[in-house]
């Protein structure tokens, strides 16, 4: 079993973090290097964790288990106005990402108003590349139910935000209802402001935990982090991308972001030690982000094999 | 504690939730936007089935234009006026209408806040600036911002000392009109 944990640090010595971690069969999901600082998100196996801890306590760094690391998370507002950004939206984006979330904001087209929210085909294709989504919503209860509209097509787990306090069974299409972040144009600094983002969080790790949990039933033929070291080591290119994270995470596969129609062969040519390719083992197609390339690993039961 | 007089904000349906936070919306957008001292008196009424959105405001007393003399020393010297600025946030503006007046070669600057002006009659009393009209367009921008997003079907009624601002998602009929300002009279002798 891989542990999700967030490393902080300084830059110096980190590389022995990073050996530490191959060494154990951890990987490494991103690495944010800022001025003499750096972020690592790691998985580690679990039974070799106290190892990695005592490194960093050595180093004088700081580990923290990152709930939702390895995962994509989209923030949805009806539009990227300044009705919703900068306060609501980037707190609860930025709260995820501390968490170690990979988020993505997405501002709709027209999912403004009450009668006259919509969405297309096109953005819930997009928002259903990712985890899990967390809608953010007003004050009004009534518009809250009403606009049930724009998420109901949505496979993925969705966590609605709002204002008021809403049964969760008055909305049957979303997992989880977050009440007391409605529209608020000031940031959220006070101690109930930042419960409420931590209540966000949480509901958002139940929801990839159900996700998790479904999978588990029908594992995936290999996880997605070796995916991912495999197609950064065969597909050198990758890290030419001008992208802040070559590679993104999800549960049931990457997201490698180098053009569909260029790399497509060359990334599901990628050889994994037992000799099958990236190509049998995992559907690999455009994104609807971009032109990248989504590969999403099929699972045993469609191979017949785990590795 | 209200800076402002009155603050009243009624929503139909069970929204007291959504009261209560749009109230808070309000100050902090008036507060940010710095008009929350010019408006004496606040009333919003929302009907959020129908849906539409309603602010109704007094302003307190109306804003002088800003003369030259407001925003500099004018001092009489030798062959002109000397204007020394104290407030260089309408440098541009003042710089305008004085070329305009006396002509760009009467006008010299011969430090970053010194202006010379060659003639005789005095520029103490010029306007440079239309305040009330910044309030105004300050005020509009905030309506804008307060409204939920979405209700595009807007009508702003500025007087002298009031405005009406109504913002709806579909068209704005007389009656709706009409039941507004019938409701914000109700709000103001209750």
């Amino acid at each position: 079993m891989l542990e999700p944990v967030m490393f902080t640090g300084g830059l110096y010595k980190h590389d022995l973090i990073v050996e530490l971690v191959e060494d154990l069969g951890g990987y490494i999901l991103q690495k944010n290097v800022t001025q003499s600082e750096i972020i690592l998100l790691i998985l580690v196996p679990s039974e070799d964790k106290d190892a990695l801890e005592a490194l960093a306590k050595e180093l004088r760094a700081e580990l923290v288990r990152a709930p939702l690391a390895g995962t994509e998370t989209a923030v949805v507002t009806p539009t990227l106005a300044i009705h919703h950004l900068p306060h609501t939206a980037c707190d609860i984006a930025e709260y995820l990402r501390r968490h170690g979330s990979k988020t993505n904001m997405i501002g709709l087209a027209r999912g403004v108003g009450r009668e006259i929210a919509q969405i297309n085909e096109y953005e819930t294709a997009l928002i259903n590349e990712h985890d899990a989504a967390v809608f953010i919503y007003g004050n009004f209860q009534d518009c809250i139910k009403h606009k049930e509209k724009l998420y109901q097509n949505i496979s993925i787990p969705v966590v609605v935000t709002g204002g008021p306090q809403i049964e969760a069974k008055e909305l049957p299409y979303a997992f989880d209802y977050v009440p007391s972040i409605g529209r608020v144009a000031h940031r959220a600094k006070k101690a109930t402001e930042i419960g409420t983002l931590d209540r966000i969080v949480e509901s958002v790790g139940r929801a990839l935990d159900k996700t998790r949990a479904s999978i588990a039933k029908d594992p995936l033929t290999t996880s997605p982090p070796r995916v991912m070291d495999a197609v950064r080591e065969q597909v050198p290119d990758v890290e030419f991308s001008y992208s802040p994270l070559p590679i993104a995470l999800n549960l049931t596969g990457v997201r490698v972001k180098l053009p569909y129609s260029r790399y497509k062969e060359e990334v599901a040519a990628v050889k994994f030690d037992e000799g099958v390719r990236l190509g049998e083992i995992a559907s690999i197609r455009p994104s609807q982000m971009k032109e990248y390339i989504l590969v999403r690993i099929l699972p045993s039961s469609e191979t017949g094999f785990v590795f | 504690m209200d800076p402002m007089e009155v603050f009243k904000i009624e929503v139909t349906g069970e929204e007291e939730f959504g009261a209560k936070k749009y109230r808070e919306l309000i100050m902090d957008i008036l507060q940010d936007l710095g008009l929350i001292r010019s408006i004496g008196r606040l009333y919003v009424y929302v009907d959020i089935k129908k849906p539409f959105f309603s602010v109704y405001g007094l302003l307190r007393s109306g804003i002088p234009p800003l003369t030259a003399k407001d925003v500099g020393d004018v001092m009489k010297v030798q062959g002109g006026y000397q204007i020394k600025i104290n407030d260089e946030e309408h440098m541009a503006d003042l710089l305008r209408v004085l070329w305009e007046r006396y002509g760009r070669e009467r006008v010299d600057q011969p430090a970053r806040d010194v202006l010379i002006i060659a003639s005789d009659s005095s520029p103490a009393d010029i306007t440079v600036a239309d305040l009330e009209a910044e309030f105004l367009q300050d005020l509009t921008d905030a309506l804008v911002r307060i409204a939920p997003e979405g209700f595009r079907n807007r009508r702003n009624e500025m007087t002298k000392d009031s405005f009406l601002f109504i913002a709806a998602e579909e068209q704005l009929t007389q009656e709706i009109v009409s039941e507004i300002k019938e409701k914000i009279r109700e709000m103001e002798n209750a």
